[in-house]
């Protein structure tokens, strides 16, 4: 329609300018053909532009430039004239048309940013993570449009892609297993496509030197697919898939690619986002647990003890009241008594461990300190065996980072198996030295060591070595939580046979140096 | 057990002893434990009971246990401690220091974890009732003597084996609060507290480094201190008796 009414306008002022021909200057007609082919580059684009310039050059040469109605040119200076307008008129098309180019271009940019804008706003209203992956997903659908927008997230056990979100119709089931598809363009990290004949495509990007820093080139798509699907990434990782599914082929130009990106960055923020919730749930739901198992610990070592209390005293009781001579059973109730009373507590330290409910408060601490503890806490249960504590009174005082109450704990326990696994009459030996940016207190036996297979084992809960007499005691747990109440806070505990016999346990703790007092 | 001759003055004078505590049995462990001594006895089986009798009777101790089922032990310590100076011994079946220490910081004086023995509890008890009877501070008035240490609180000077001993005002500090709250443990916010005044910051985390410089000028052997006794995770204790028991 536009060049119908631009050929008949310029006809018009070709008839028009011929019955002026001997009044008006050829520059005056000039001007008016210009005036023709700028109107016509406006309002019908660069093609009509540059067909009219051709043809106003054309007519101009035939109808009024002497000798008339030929080609020919009589005066020279007319082929300058001509060639002026000619130039002219390209140019001006030209440039006419980049300036609507970029009107388009600022027109689209436009609409993408109010419909990022809407994205944004619809994301920040929906009240839950998953509402606003919806919306998302709606959004994306329509701004692309295809009849489909889903967008997957890992869920279950194993871990499976499944649709979180959908917008659209989406039909019954993909031509391929849309789970498996997802996971792997998810572990891929590139967009892929379907097509109809079950195959697969990667998605590869052009290079592209015109693309501004950051951007990344367009994708090489081939034509016919009608599913695709796109990683959603944040901060370098897969939080996604997005997948987007239409009756026809998808066929997206650079600039919908790059705005497809955009809506895939707001896809994988939003996913993000489902996660994060699902995660502070999760915290939830654990701290109420550990709550639960906290109070549980304390009435089970309430229900425990209390009757251990008892039955402690009413042993006590037989004793003083003289029980007949010979017969040790009372004492034996008693010895009992304290035996399952540190089960109890050992198993229920075991449990904090590796329930993690221990918490570990790492302060300045003497190392003197925990050895002297250590020693106070075996002195009633020696059974005959001497401790005897190395040490040089002129040494400086060695200084740790670790919680105070577990390093007890921990060496407590190493010198306890110390005692109970050595032949009476020989002494367990306590020492405690700066090894880098480590303290190392060791605990040396003369007992009978441990064979090469079982030096880890015996660190296992409830291990006993095969040859251990029946009446040693304990609950088989204690050097599991010297290793963990230590590992727990960047130290550990090695076992080493001893130069000489026996073993030698040592316990890793972080070092400081001494404050500026 | 050994024969303890401090508590002759306590058999002339009969002391009021309430336990709360709602097991039968446990609170017959403590009578039983308690009959040598010459006690009035007195037994509370909730938390609402053992604050009423408290105060009509006004007990000279308290033995209170964590496992009441109407009310919080560290709230009954702190209600106790509103009015009564009366020491306060609690029975716990939680191993946990993080308790121990909010009770002492609650005002309790003492702690014993089930299962106890009858001559444990006795001990402690008794310790509590003599503590309550000393009119004056120790080492306040005249020197404390414990074997070869001579702690002169009003001439602040301290002697070991006849020797002077030097100690810096921070070590004095920290002498002084421990002596004169001997016997009972010290929990380490307490400590701060006494020797550093309201102030945080670095010196709190040192205060296991400064025990251990004091330590190393007031005991014969710091990997075996009789005077200044650690109490994992709570806090520090001077003992009175020299054996260091």
């Amino acid at each position: 329609m536009v060049w119908v009414l631009a050929l008949s306008t310029l006809a018009a002022v070709t008839m028009g300018l011929l019955a002026l021909r001997g009044h008006v200057d050829k520059s005056h007609i000039a001007l008016v053909y210009l005036l023709v082919v700028l109107a016509g580059s406006a309002a019908g684009g660069r093609a009509l532009g540059l067909t009219l310039a051709a043809l106003a050059f054309l007519a101009f040469n035939y109808v009024f430039l002497p000798p008339y109605y030929t080609l020919a040119i009589q005066n020279p200076v007319d082929w300058l004239v001509l060639a002026v307008f000619l130039v002219t008129s390209i140019v001006a098309a030209e440039l006419l048309d980049r300036a609507q180019v970029r009107a388009d271009e600022a027109r689209q940019r436009a609409a993408e940013v109010e419909r990022l804008a809407m994205l944004g706003s619809e994301t920040l209203n929906a009240g839950r993570a998953e509402d606003a992956l919806v919306a998302i997903a709606g959004v994306i659908r329509a701004t692309i449009g295809v009849a489909c927008c889903e967008i997957l997230l890992e869920r279950g056990t194993p871990p499976e892609y499944v649709p979180a979100a959908r917008a659209g119709d989406c039909g019954a089931s993909a031509t391929l297993d849309a789970a498996s598809l997802a996971a792997w363009v998810a572990h891929e990290g590139v967009p892929a496509e379907e097509h109809d004949d079950r195959t697969v495509r990667i998605l590869a990007r052009q290079p592209s030197d015109a693309m501004a820093w950051g951007q990344r080139g367009p994708w090489r798509q081939a034509a016919g697919a009608r599913v695709m699907l796109v990683p959603l990434r944040v901060r370098d990782r897969t939080v996604g898939v997005m997948r987007i599914a239409h009756t026809s082929p998808i066929e997206l130009d650079p600039a919908q690619q790059q705005f497809l990106d955009a809506l895939a960055y707001y896809a994988a923020l939003g996913a993000e986002r489902v996660r994060l919730a699902a995660e502070a749930e999760r915290a939830e739901a654990l701290r109420q647990a550990g709550d639960l198992k906290n109070a549980l610990l304390a009435a089970v070592s309430h229900d425990l003890r209390t009757p251990l209390t008892t039955i402690k005293s009413i042993a006590h009781g037989i004793v003083e009241g003289g029980a007949r001579a010979g017969d040790g059973r009372a004492e034996s109730i008693e010895e009992e008594v304290d035996r399952l009373n540190r089960v109890v507590g050992d198993l229920l330290e075991l449990s904090r461990l590796t329930g993690g409910a221990i918490r570990f408060q790492p302060e300045l601490n003497t190392a003197e300190d925990v050895v002297g503890a250590a020693v106070r806490r075996v002195s009633g249960v020696r059974h005959g065996r001497e401790l005897r504590v190395v040490r040089d009174a002129r040494a400086p005082i060695l200084i740790g980072r670790f919680d105070f109450v577990h390093a007890l704990r921990a060496l407590g326990n190493l010198v306890e198996n110390a005692l109970k696994y050595s032949p009476p009459g020989t002494a367990v030996e306590l020492s405690v030295r700066r090894e880098g940016p480590m303290l190392v207190f060791t605990v040396a036996d003369r007992g009978a060591g441990v064979p090469e297979g079982e030096r880890e084992r015996i660190f296992e809960s409830f291990y006993r070595p095969a040859r251990t007499p029946p009446d040693v005691g304990g609950s088989g747990l204690g050097l599991a939580i010297a290793r963990g109440l230590a590992e727990g806070q960047g130290g550990s505990v090695r076992y080493q046979p001893r130069p000489g016999g026996g073993s030698l346990f040592e316990l890793f703790l972080p070092a400081a140096d001494e404050p500026a007092l | 057990m050994r024969p303890e001759s401090e508590n002759a003055g306590l058999a002339t004078v009969a002391r009021t002893v309430l336990v709360i505590d709602d097991e039968p049995k446990i609170r017959a462990v403590v009578r039983d434990a308690l009959a040598a001594d010459d006690v009035r006895f007195l037994e509370a089986s909730s938390a609402a009971q053992g604050l009423a009798r408290a105060a009509e009777s006004r007990p000279d101790l308290i033995v209170l246990d964590l496992g009441l089922p109407d009310a919080e032990g560290i709230e009954v310590c702190r209600r106790l401690r509103e009015w009564s100076a009366a020491p306060i011994v609690v029975l716990s079946a939680r191993h946990s220091e993080g308790e121990k220490v909010r009770l002492l910081d609650a005002g309790a004086d003492d702690y014993v974890t089930k299962p106890f023995g009858a001559d444990e509890l006795r001990a402690r008890v008794r310790a509590q009732l003599r503590r309550a009877r000393m009119a004056r501070r120790p080492g306040g008035d005249e020197p404390l003597v414990l074997g070869d240490l001579v702690v002169d609180v009003a001439r602040r000077t301290v002697t070991r084996a006849g020797q002077a001993v030097h100690l810096t005002p921070t070590e004095w500090a920290l002498l002084q609060t421990l002596v004169s709250h001997a016997g009972r443990t010290r929990t380490h916010a307490q400590l701060f507290h006494d020797v550093w005044g309201a102030s945080s910051g670095d010196p709190q985390g040192y205060l296991r480094v400064y025990i251990a410089h004091l330590r190393r000028k007031v005991e014969a052997d710091p990997y075996a201190p009789r005077h200044i006794v650690t109490e994992p995770g709570v806090g520090y204790r001077f003992e009175i008796r020299a054996d260091g028991g």
